[in-house]
Protein backbone atom coordinates (compact mmCIF):
# COMPACT_ATOMS: atom_id res chain seq x y z
CA UNK A 1 0.00 0.00 0.00
CA UNK A 2 1.28 3.49 -0.81
CA UNK A 3 0.02 6.96 0.12
CA UNK A 4 -2.14 7.23 -3.00
CA UNK A 5 -3.89 4.00 -2.01
CA UNK A 6 -4.35 5.28 1.53
CA UNK A 7 -5.85 8.52 0.21
CA UNK A 8 -8.35 6.69 -2.03
CA UNK A 9 -9.29 4.36 0.81
CA UNK A 10 -9.84 7.03 3.45
CA UNK A 11 -11.58 9.72 1.41
CA UNK A 12 -14.73 7.66 0.87
CA UNK A 13 -15.13 7.11 4.60
CA UNK A 14 -14.79 10.79 5.48
CA UNK A 15 -17.26 11.94 2.81
CA UNK A 16 -19.89 9.24 3.17
CA UNK A 17 -19.53 9.18 6.95
CA UNK A 18 -20.25 12.88 7.17
CA UNK A 19 -23.35 12.45 4.99
CA UNK A 20 -24.56 9.62 7.26
CA UNK A 21 -23.90 11.81 10.31
CA UNK A 22 -25.96 14.62 8.81
CA UNK A 23 -28.75 12.17 7.96
CA UNK A 24 -28.94 10.91 11.53
CA UNK A 25 -28.76 14.44 12.88
CA UNK A 26 -31.62 15.63 10.65
CA UNK A 27 -33.79 12.63 11.57
CA UNK A 28 -33.06 13.26 15.25
CA UNK A 29 -34.29 16.84 14.89
CA UNK A 30 -37.49 15.82 13.15
CA UNK A 31 -38.15 12.96 15.55
CA UNK A 32 -36.83 14.83 18.61
CA UNK A 33 -34.70 11.85 19.51
CA UNK A 34 -31.79 12.75 21.80
CA UNK A 35 -29.98 9.41 21.41
CA UNK A 36 -29.98 9.79 17.65
CA UNK A 37 -28.77 13.36 18.02
CA UNK A 38 -25.86 12.11 20.11
CA UNK A 39 -25.12 9.46 17.48
CA UNK A 40 -24.97 12.18 14.83
CA UNK A 41 -22.60 14.26 16.97
CA UNK A 42 -20.36 11.24 17.62
CA UNK A 43 -20.16 10.52 13.89
CA UNK A 44 -19.29 14.16 13.12
CA UNK A 45 -16.51 14.09 15.71
CA UNK A 46 -15.20 10.76 14.38
CA UNK A 47 -15.26 12.03 10.79
CA UNK A 48 -13.42 15.20 11.83
CA UNK A 49 -10.70 12.95 13.24
CA UNK A 50 -10.64 10.61 10.22
CA UNK A 51 -10.51 13.57 7.83
CA UNK A 52 -7.06 14.44 9.14
CA UNK A 53 -5.24 11.40 7.66
CA UNK A 54 -7.43 11.72 4.57
CA UNK A 55 -6.18 15.27 4.12
CA UNK A 56 -2.56 14.44 4.97
CA UNK A 57 -2.40 11.52 2.52
CA UNK A 58 -3.41 13.79 -0.35
CA UNK A 59 0.09 15.19 -0.72
CA UNK A 60 1.50 11.68 -1.17
CA UNK A 61 -1.22 10.85 -3.69
CA UNK A 62 -0.28 13.99 -5.59
CA UNK A 63 3.38 13.01 -5.53
CA UNK A 64 2.52 9.57 -6.93
CA UNK A 65 0.56 10.82 -9.95
CA UNK A 66 1.71 14.32 -10.86
CA UNK A 67 4.35 13.08 -13.30
CA UNK A 68 1.91 10.77 -15.11
CA UNK A 69 0.71 11.75 -18.59
CA UNK A 70 -2.66 13.52 -18.69
CA UNK A 71 -2.58 14.67 -15.07
CA UNK A 72 -3.30 18.37 -14.74
CA UNK A 73 -1.57 20.40 -12.04
CA UNK A 74 -4.45 22.89 -12.16
CA UNK A 75 -7.00 20.20 -11.29
CA UNK A 76 -4.88 19.00 -8.37
CA UNK A 77 -4.59 22.59 -7.09
CA UNK A 78 -8.35 23.06 -7.34
CA UNK A 79 -8.91 19.84 -5.37
CA UNK A 80 -6.36 20.88 -2.76
CA UNK A 81 -7.91 24.32 -2.26
CA UNK A 82 -11.33 22.68 -1.92
CA UNK A 83 -9.86 20.21 0.60
CA UNK A 84 -8.37 22.97 2.79
CA UNK A 85 -11.71 24.80 2.95
CA UNK A 86 -13.70 21.61 3.59
CA UNK A 87 -11.27 20.47 6.29
CA UNK A 88 -11.68 23.84 8.04
CA UNK A 89 -15.46 23.40 8.20
CA UNK A 90 -15.18 19.69 9.04
CA UNK A 91 -12.93 20.37 12.05
CA UNK A 92 -15.16 23.16 13.37
CA UNK A 93 -18.18 20.88 12.98
CA UNK A 94 -16.31 18.16 14.88
CA UNK A 95 -15.26 20.53 17.65
CA UNK A 96 -18.79 21.89 18.09
CA UNK A 97 -20.10 18.30 18.12
CA UNK A 98 -17.79 17.53 21.03
CA UNK A 99 -19.09 20.65 22.81
CA UNK A 100 -22.62 19.35 22.19
CA UNK A 101 -21.71 15.91 23.55
CA UNK A 102 -20.26 17.53 26.67
CA UNK A 103 -23.45 19.56 27.11
CA UNK A 104 -25.61 16.47 26.70
CA UNK A 105 -23.47 14.75 29.35
CA UNK A 106 -23.88 17.65 31.78
CA UNK A 107 -27.44 18.80 31.03
CA UNK A 108 -28.73 15.57 29.39
CA UNK A 109 -29.04 17.29 26.00
CA UNK A 110 -27.02 19.67 23.81
CA UNK A 111 -27.93 23.35 24.09
CA UNK A 112 -30.25 24.76 21.42
CA UNK A 113 -27.53 27.14 20.19
CA UNK A 114 -25.15 24.24 19.74
CA UNK A 115 -27.71 22.20 17.77
CA UNK A 116 -28.34 25.12 15.40
CA UNK A 117 -24.60 25.75 14.93
CA UNK A 118 -23.82 22.07 14.27
CA UNK A 119 -26.73 21.83 11.85
CA UNK A 120 -25.63 24.85 9.79
CA UNK A 121 -21.96 23.93 9.81
CA UNK A 122 -22.55 20.28 8.96
CA UNK A 123 -24.73 21.32 6.00
CA UNK A 124 -21.86 23.47 4.73
CA UNK A 125 -19.38 20.70 5.49
CA UNK A 126 -21.32 18.07 3.54
CA UNK A 127 -21.56 20.40 0.57
CA UNK A 128 -17.86 21.20 0.68
CA UNK A 129 -16.89 17.56 1.21
CA UNK A 130 -18.95 16.62 -1.85
CA UNK A 131 -17.03 19.25 -3.79
CA UNK A 132 -13.71 17.85 -2.56
CA UNK A 133 -14.82 14.42 -3.77
CA UNK A 134 -15.91 15.75 -7.16
CA UNK A 135 -12.78 17.81 -7.78
CA UNK A 136 -10.67 14.88 -6.59
CA UNK A 137 -12.44 12.49 -8.94
CA UNK A 138 -11.87 14.91 -11.85
CA UNK A 139 -8.11 14.47 -11.48
CA UNK A 140 -8.04 10.88 -12.74
CA UNK A 141 -11.47 10.39 -14.32
CA UNK A 142 -11.80 12.32 -17.58
CA UNK A 143 -14.80 10.13 -18.41
CA UNK A 144 -16.91 12.20 -15.98
CA UNK A 145 -15.87 15.58 -17.38
CA UNK A 146 -18.56 17.62 -19.08
CA UNK A 147 -15.95 19.14 -21.38
CA UNK A 148 -12.19 19.11 -21.75
CA UNK A 149 -11.79 21.77 -19.08
CA UNK A 150 -13.70 20.78 -15.93
CA UNK A 151 -12.64 23.92 -14.06
CA UNK A 152 -14.44 26.04 -16.63
CA UNK A 153 -17.57 23.92 -16.26
CA UNK A 154 -18.15 24.42 -12.58
CA UNK A 155 -21.76 25.02 -11.63
CA UNK A 156 -22.82 28.20 -9.86
CA UNK A 157 -22.36 26.64 -6.42
CA UNK A 158 -18.94 25.35 -7.40
CA UNK A 159 -17.82 28.80 -8.52
CA UNK A 160 -19.09 30.38 -5.31
CA UNK A 161 -17.23 27.79 -3.21
CA UNK A 162 -14.14 28.27 -5.35
CA UNK A 163 -14.10 31.98 -4.52
CA UNK A 164 -13.53 31.07 -0.86
CA UNK A 165 -10.94 28.37 -1.49
CA UNK A 166 -7.35 29.35 -0.73
CA UNK A 167 -4.53 28.83 -3.22
CA UNK A 168 -2.62 25.97 -1.57
CA UNK A 169 0.85 27.27 -2.52
CA UNK A 170 0.07 30.66 -0.99
CA UNK A 171 -0.89 29.09 2.35
CA UNK A 172 2.26 26.99 2.33
CA UNK A 173 4.35 30.08 1.69
CA UNK A 174 2.54 32.04 4.39
CA UNK A 175 3.28 29.40 7.05
CA UNK A 176 7.03 29.33 6.46
CA UNK A 177 7.72 32.93 5.41
CA UNK A 178 8.45 34.12 8.95
CA UNK A 179 10.39 31.99 11.42
CA UNK A 180 8.73 33.73 14.37
CA UNK A 181 5.30 32.75 13.11
CA UNK A 182 6.55 29.15 12.85
CA UNK A 183 8.07 29.32 16.36
CA UNK A 184 4.78 30.75 17.66
CA UNK A 185 2.80 27.86 16.15
CA UNK A 186 5.24 25.32 17.58
CA UNK A 187 5.09 26.97 21.02
CA UNK A 188 1.29 26.69 20.85
CA UNK A 189 1.63 23.04 19.81
CA UNK A 190 3.70 22.37 22.96
CA UNK A 191 1.26 24.31 25.16
CA UNK A 192 -1.54 22.20 23.69
CA UNK A 193 0.51 19.08 24.50
CA UNK A 194 0.84 20.19 28.12
CA UNK A 195 -2.92 20.87 28.35
CA UNK A 196 -3.77 17.43 26.97
CA UNK A 197 -1.27 15.41 28.96
CA UNK A 198 -1.80 17.45 32.13
CA UNK A 199 -5.56 16.94 32.06
CA UNK A 200 -5.93 13.46 30.57
CA UNK A 201 -2.84 12.22 32.40
CA UNK A 202 -4.23 13.32 35.77
CA UNK A 203 -7.56 11.61 35.10
CA UNK A 204 -5.78 8.46 33.88
CA UNK A 205 -3.50 8.37 36.93
CA UNK A 206 -6.50 8.71 39.27
CA UNK A 207 -8.25 5.81 37.53
CA UNK A 208 -5.07 3.77 37.93
CA UNK A 209 -5.12 4.42 41.67
CA UNK A 210 -2.95 7.53 42.11
CA UNK A 211 -4.24 10.28 44.49
CA UNK A 212 -7.32 8.27 45.44
CA UNK A 213 -8.50 11.06 47.75
CA UNK A 214 -9.77 12.77 44.59
CA UNK A 215 -13.28 11.84 43.38
CA UNK A 216 -13.16 10.67 39.74
CA UNK A 217 -16.22 12.74 38.85
CA UNK A 218 -14.33 15.92 39.73
CA UNK A 219 -11.30 14.79 37.71
CA UNK A 220 -13.54 14.23 34.71
CA UNK A 221 -14.13 18.00 34.63
CA UNK A 222 -10.62 18.21 33.17
CA UNK A 223 -11.74 16.66 29.89
CA UNK A 224 -12.88 19.92 28.20
CA UNK A 225 -9.47 21.35 29.06
CA UNK A 226 -7.78 18.43 27.26
CA UNK A 227 -10.13 18.85 24.29
CA UNK A 228 -9.21 22.55 24.10
CA UNK A 229 -5.54 21.51 24.01
CA UNK A 230 -6.37 18.96 21.29
CA UNK A 231 -8.16 21.66 19.25
CA UNK A 232 -5.06 23.89 19.52
CA UNK A 233 -2.86 21.02 18.38
CA UNK A 234 -5.05 19.94 15.47
CA UNK A 235 -5.05 23.55 14.28
CA UNK A 236 -1.32 24.15 14.67
CA UNK A 237 -0.51 20.63 13.42
CA UNK A 238 -2.56 21.01 10.23
CA UNK A 239 -1.05 24.47 9.60
CA UNK A 240 2.46 23.05 10.10
CA UNK A 241 1.63 20.23 7.68
CA UNK A 242 0.41 22.71 5.07
CA UNK A 243 3.58 24.73 5.68
CA UNK A 244 5.96 21.81 5.04
CA UNK A 245 3.87 19.07 3.34
CA UNK A 246 6.79 17.10 1.93
CA UNK A 247 8.62 17.07 5.25
CA UNK A 248 5.74 15.26 6.99
CA UNK A 249 4.33 13.20 4.11
CA UNK A 250 7.37 10.98 3.57
CA UNK A 251 7.97 10.31 7.27
CA UNK A 252 7.09 7.05 9.00
CA UNK A 253 7.08 8.61 12.49
CA UNK A 254 4.46 11.14 11.35
CA UNK A 255 2.15 8.42 10.02
CA UNK A 256 2.44 6.23 13.11
CA UNK A 257 1.76 9.33 15.22
CA UNK A 258 -1.47 9.96 13.28
CA UNK A 259 -2.38 6.28 13.67
CA UNK A 260 -1.78 6.51 17.43
CA UNK A 261 -4.11 9.54 17.58
CA UNK A 262 -6.82 7.53 15.79
CA UNK A 263 -6.28 4.73 18.33
CA UNK A 264 -6.79 7.32 21.08
CA UNK A 265 -10.13 8.11 19.44
CA UNK A 266 -11.05 4.41 19.67
CA UNK A 267 -9.85 4.34 23.27
CA UNK A 268 -12.11 7.29 24.09
CA UNK A 269 -14.98 5.45 22.38
CA UNK A 270 -14.25 2.36 24.50
CA UNK A 271 -14.48 4.57 27.57
CA UNK A 272 -17.61 6.58 26.80
CA UNK A 273 -19.66 4.21 24.65
CA UNK A 274 -19.43 1.16 26.88
CA UNK A 275 -20.62 0.87 30.46
CA UNK A 276 -17.17 1.86 31.77
CA UNK A 277 -17.86 5.57 31.97
CA UNK A 278 -21.23 5.11 33.72
CA UNK A 279 -19.53 3.00 36.38
CA UNK A 280 -16.57 5.31 36.89
CA UNK A 281 -18.39 8.61 36.59
CA UNK A 282 -19.83 8.69 40.08
CA UNK A 283 -16.85 7.26 41.94
CA UNK A 284 -16.01 9.21 45.05
CA UNK A 285 -12.81 9.58 47.04
CA UNK A 286 -11.00 6.33 47.90
CA UNK A 287 -12.93 4.19 45.43
CA UNK A 288 -11.02 1.87 43.13
CA UNK A 289 -11.81 1.90 39.40
CA UNK A 290 -12.76 -1.48 37.83
CA UNK A 291 -10.23 -3.31 35.58
CA UNK A 292 -11.72 -2.17 32.23
CA UNK A 293 -11.35 1.47 33.31
CA UNK A 294 -7.76 0.81 34.36
CA UNK A 295 -6.95 -0.80 31.01
CA UNK A 296 -8.42 2.20 29.18
CA UNK A 297 -6.53 4.65 31.43
CA UNK A 298 -3.24 2.80 30.93
CA UNK A 299 -3.79 2.66 27.14
CA UNK A 300 -4.47 6.38 27.10
CA UNK A 301 -1.26 7.18 29.01
CA UNK A 302 0.85 4.87 26.84
CA UNK A 303 -0.67 6.22 23.61
CA UNK A 304 -0.27 9.89 24.55
CA UNK A 305 3.37 9.35 25.43
CA UNK A 306 3.75 7.44 22.16
CA UNK A 307 2.29 10.45 20.34
CA UNK A 308 4.88 12.71 22.00
CA UNK A 309 7.64 10.24 21.14
CA UNK A 310 6.62 9.91 17.50
CA UNK A 311 6.26 13.68 17.16
CA UNK A 312 9.74 14.16 18.55
CA UNK A 313 11.16 11.65 16.04
CA UNK A 314 9.56 13.18 12.93
CA UNK A 315 12.73 15.08 12.14
CA UNK A 316 14.87 11.98 12.73
CA UNK A 317 12.82 9.77 10.41
CA UNK A 318 12.32 12.16 7.48
CA UNK A 319 12.35 10.57 4.00
CA UNK A 320 11.51 7.10 5.34
CA UNK A 321 8.31 6.66 3.31
CA UNK A 322 8.57 5.99 -0.41
CA UNK A 323 6.70 8.28 -2.77
CA UNK A 324 5.68 5.40 -5.02
CA UNK B 1 33.88 39.30 19.90
CA UNK B 2 35.90 36.12 20.21
CA UNK B 3 33.97 33.18 21.56
CA UNK B 4 35.38 31.51 24.69
CA UNK B 5 37.42 28.46 23.76
CA UNK B 6 35.90 26.18 26.39
CA UNK B 7 32.83 25.95 24.13
CA UNK B 8 35.03 24.39 21.49
CA UNK B 9 36.68 21.97 23.90
CA UNK B 10 33.28 20.73 25.12
CA UNK B 11 32.13 20.25 21.53
CA UNK B 12 35.30 18.36 20.62
CA UNK B 13 34.77 15.93 23.50
CA UNK B 14 33.78 12.39 22.54
CA UNK B 15 30.46 12.43 24.37
CA UNK B 16 29.37 15.78 22.91
CA UNK B 17 30.35 14.66 19.41
CA UNK B 18 28.50 11.37 19.81
CA UNK B 19 25.34 13.09 21.07
CA UNK B 20 25.37 15.52 18.16
CA UNK B 21 26.52 13.36 15.28
CA UNK B 22 25.43 9.81 16.02
CA UNK B 23 22.89 8.27 13.64
CA UNK B 24 21.43 6.31 16.54
CA UNK B 25 17.85 7.15 17.56
CA UNK B 26 19.12 6.85 21.14
CA UNK B 27 21.51 9.79 20.92
CA UNK B 28 20.34 13.40 20.53
CA UNK B 29 16.68 12.70 19.77
CA UNK B 30 16.38 10.43 22.79
CA UNK B 31 17.57 13.23 25.08
CA UNK B 32 15.22 15.67 23.36
CA UNK B 33 12.37 13.19 23.83
CA UNK B 34 12.93 12.93 27.57
CA UNK B 35 13.19 16.72 27.77
CA UNK B 36 9.66 16.79 26.32
CA UNK B 37 8.44 14.06 28.69
CA UNK B 38 9.80 16.10 31.59
CA UNK B 39 8.05 19.19 30.29
CA UNK B 40 4.75 17.33 30.08
CA UNK B 41 5.08 16.01 33.65
CA UNK B 42 6.32 19.23 35.24
CA UNK B 43 4.16 21.80 33.48
CA UNK B 44 1.19 19.47 33.04
CA UNK B 45 0.94 18.81 36.77
CA UNK B 46 1.87 22.35 37.81
CA UNK B 47 -0.68 24.00 35.51
CA UNK B 48 -3.38 21.70 36.89
CA UNK B 49 -2.65 22.94 40.41
CA UNK B 50 -2.42 26.54 39.17
CA UNK B 51 -5.78 26.40 37.40
CA UNK B 52 -7.45 24.87 40.44
CA UNK B 53 -6.07 27.69 42.62
CA UNK B 54 -7.44 30.19 40.09
CA UNK B 55 -10.97 28.82 40.49
CA UNK B 56 -11.25 26.30 37.66
CA UNK B 57 -12.70 22.83 38.41
CA UNK B 58 -14.25 24.01 41.74
CA UNK B 59 -15.69 20.57 42.49
CA UNK B 60 -12.18 19.10 42.69
CA UNK B 61 -10.89 19.03 46.29
CA UNK B 62 -7.75 21.13 46.49
CA UNK B 63 -5.68 19.55 49.25
CA UNK B 64 -5.18 16.08 47.63
CA UNK B 65 -3.61 17.79 44.62
CA UNK B 66 -0.44 18.01 46.75
CA UNK B 67 0.27 14.48 45.51
CA UNK B 68 1.03 15.98 42.11
CA UNK B 69 4.10 17.81 43.43
CA UNK B 70 6.01 14.52 43.31
CA UNK B 71 5.26 14.30 39.56
CA UNK B 72 6.39 17.90 39.08
CA UNK B 73 9.72 17.19 40.78
CA UNK B 74 10.28 14.04 38.71
CA UNK B 75 9.66 16.17 35.61
CA UNK B 76 12.00 18.85 36.89
CA UNK B 77 14.91 16.47 37.53
CA UNK B 78 14.41 14.69 34.21
CA UNK B 79 14.64 18.07 32.53
CA UNK B 80 17.56 19.36 34.54
CA UNK B 81 19.47 16.22 33.51
CA UNK B 82 18.43 16.19 29.87
CA UNK B 83 18.90 19.96 29.73
CA UNK B 84 22.56 19.58 30.75
CA UNK B 85 22.99 16.84 28.11
CA UNK B 86 21.49 19.08 25.42
CA UNK B 87 23.85 21.82 26.53
CA UNK B 88 26.81 19.44 26.24
CA UNK B 89 25.71 18.56 22.71
CA UNK B 90 25.39 22.17 21.52
CA UNK B 91 27.17 24.49 23.99
CA UNK B 92 27.98 27.23 21.47
CA UNK B 93 24.47 27.26 20.05
CA UNK B 94 22.87 27.70 23.48
CA UNK B 95 25.36 29.92 25.29
CA UNK B 96 25.65 32.48 22.47
CA UNK B 97 21.88 32.97 22.36
CA UNK B 98 20.37 35.52 24.80
CA UNK B 99 17.08 33.58 24.63
CA UNK B 100 18.82 30.73 26.46
CA UNK B 101 19.58 32.95 29.48
CA UNK B 102 16.02 34.32 29.38
CA UNK B 103 14.70 30.75 29.40
CA UNK B 104 16.83 29.76 32.41
CA UNK B 105 15.76 32.88 34.32
CA UNK B 106 12.11 32.19 33.59
CA UNK B 107 12.45 28.54 34.67
CA UNK B 108 14.30 29.57 37.83
CA UNK B 109 11.43 31.90 38.74
CA UNK B 110 8.80 29.27 37.94
CA UNK B 111 10.58 26.70 40.14
CA UNK B 112 10.88 29.26 42.95
CA UNK B 113 7.09 29.72 42.73
CA UNK B 114 6.65 25.95 42.67
CA UNK B 115 8.53 25.58 45.97
CA UNK B 116 6.52 28.45 47.48
CA UNK B 117 3.27 26.74 46.41
CA UNK B 118 4.44 23.50 47.99
CA UNK B 119 5.78 24.98 51.23
CA UNK B 120 3.45 27.89 51.87
CA UNK B 121 0.15 27.00 50.22
CA UNK B 122 -0.27 23.23 50.36
CA UNK B 123 -0.22 22.97 54.15
CA UNK B 124 -2.48 20.53 56.02
CA UNK B 125 -3.30 23.27 58.53
CA UNK B 126 -4.91 25.52 55.91
CA UNK B 127 -8.53 25.51 54.74
CA UNK B 128 -9.28 25.51 51.02
CA UNK B 129 -10.20 29.20 51.17
CA UNK B 130 -6.91 30.10 52.85
CA UNK B 131 -4.97 28.07 50.29
CA UNK B 132 -6.64 29.94 47.45
CA UNK B 133 -6.10 33.31 49.17
CA UNK B 134 -2.39 32.55 49.51
CA UNK B 135 -1.90 30.77 46.21
CA UNK B 136 -3.96 32.55 43.54
CA UNK B 137 -1.35 35.21 42.75
CA UNK B 138 1.46 32.63 42.70
CA UNK B 139 -0.63 30.42 40.41
CA UNK B 140 -1.21 33.26 37.97
CA UNK B 141 2.52 33.96 37.74
CA UNK B 142 3.32 30.27 37.51
CA UNK B 143 1.11 29.90 34.41
CA UNK B 144 2.56 33.00 32.77
CA UNK B 145 6.12 31.86 33.44
CA UNK B 146 5.54 28.33 32.10
CA UNK B 147 4.04 29.70 28.89
CA UNK B 148 7.13 31.92 28.69
CA UNK B 149 9.50 29.02 29.34
CA UNK B 150 7.90 26.86 26.62
CA UNK B 151 7.92 29.75 24.14
CA UNK B 152 11.56 30.57 24.91
CA UNK B 153 12.46 26.89 24.50
CA UNK B 154 10.79 26.76 21.10
CA UNK B 155 12.45 30.03 20.06
CA UNK B 156 15.87 28.51 20.83
CA UNK B 157 15.42 26.19 17.86
CA UNK B 158 14.99 29.11 15.45
CA UNK B 159 17.00 32.07 16.77
CA UNK B 160 20.58 30.80 17.20
CA UNK B 161 23.64 32.60 15.74
CA UNK B 162 25.97 29.57 15.64
CA UNK B 163 25.04 25.90 15.54
CA UNK B 164 28.57 24.81 16.50
CA UNK B 165 31.82 26.62 17.24
CA UNK B 166 32.81 28.60 14.11
CA UNK B 167 35.99 27.27 12.57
Amino acid sequence: MNLAHLHLLLNHFSIIGTIIGLGLFLVSLVGENDDLKRAGLIIFAAMALLSLPTFFSGVGAQGAIQELPGVSEALIDRHEGAAILALFFMEITGALSLVGLWQSHKFSRPARGNVVAVLLLSLFTVGLMARVGTTGGDIRHPEVWASSDPAANEGTLGSIAHAFEPAPDKVTELMTANKFWWAFMMALHFIGLVMIVGAVGALDLRMLGFAKELPIASMHRLVPWALAGFAINVTTGVLAFIGMPNFYTYDIAFWIKIFAILLLGLNAAAFYLTDTFNVVEHMGPGEDAPPPAKIIAASSLVLWFAVITLGRYIQFYQSTVSGR
Amino acid sequence: MALPLFLQSIENGRFSTWLRESDSPFAFYFVLLFHTFGLALLVGANSLVDLRLLGFFPCMPLAPLKRFFAIMWIGFWVNATTGVLLLIAYPTKALTNPVFYAKLTIIGSAIWILTKLQKEVFLDSLTEGDMIARGAMLAKWSLVLWVGAISAGRLLAYTYTYITFPS
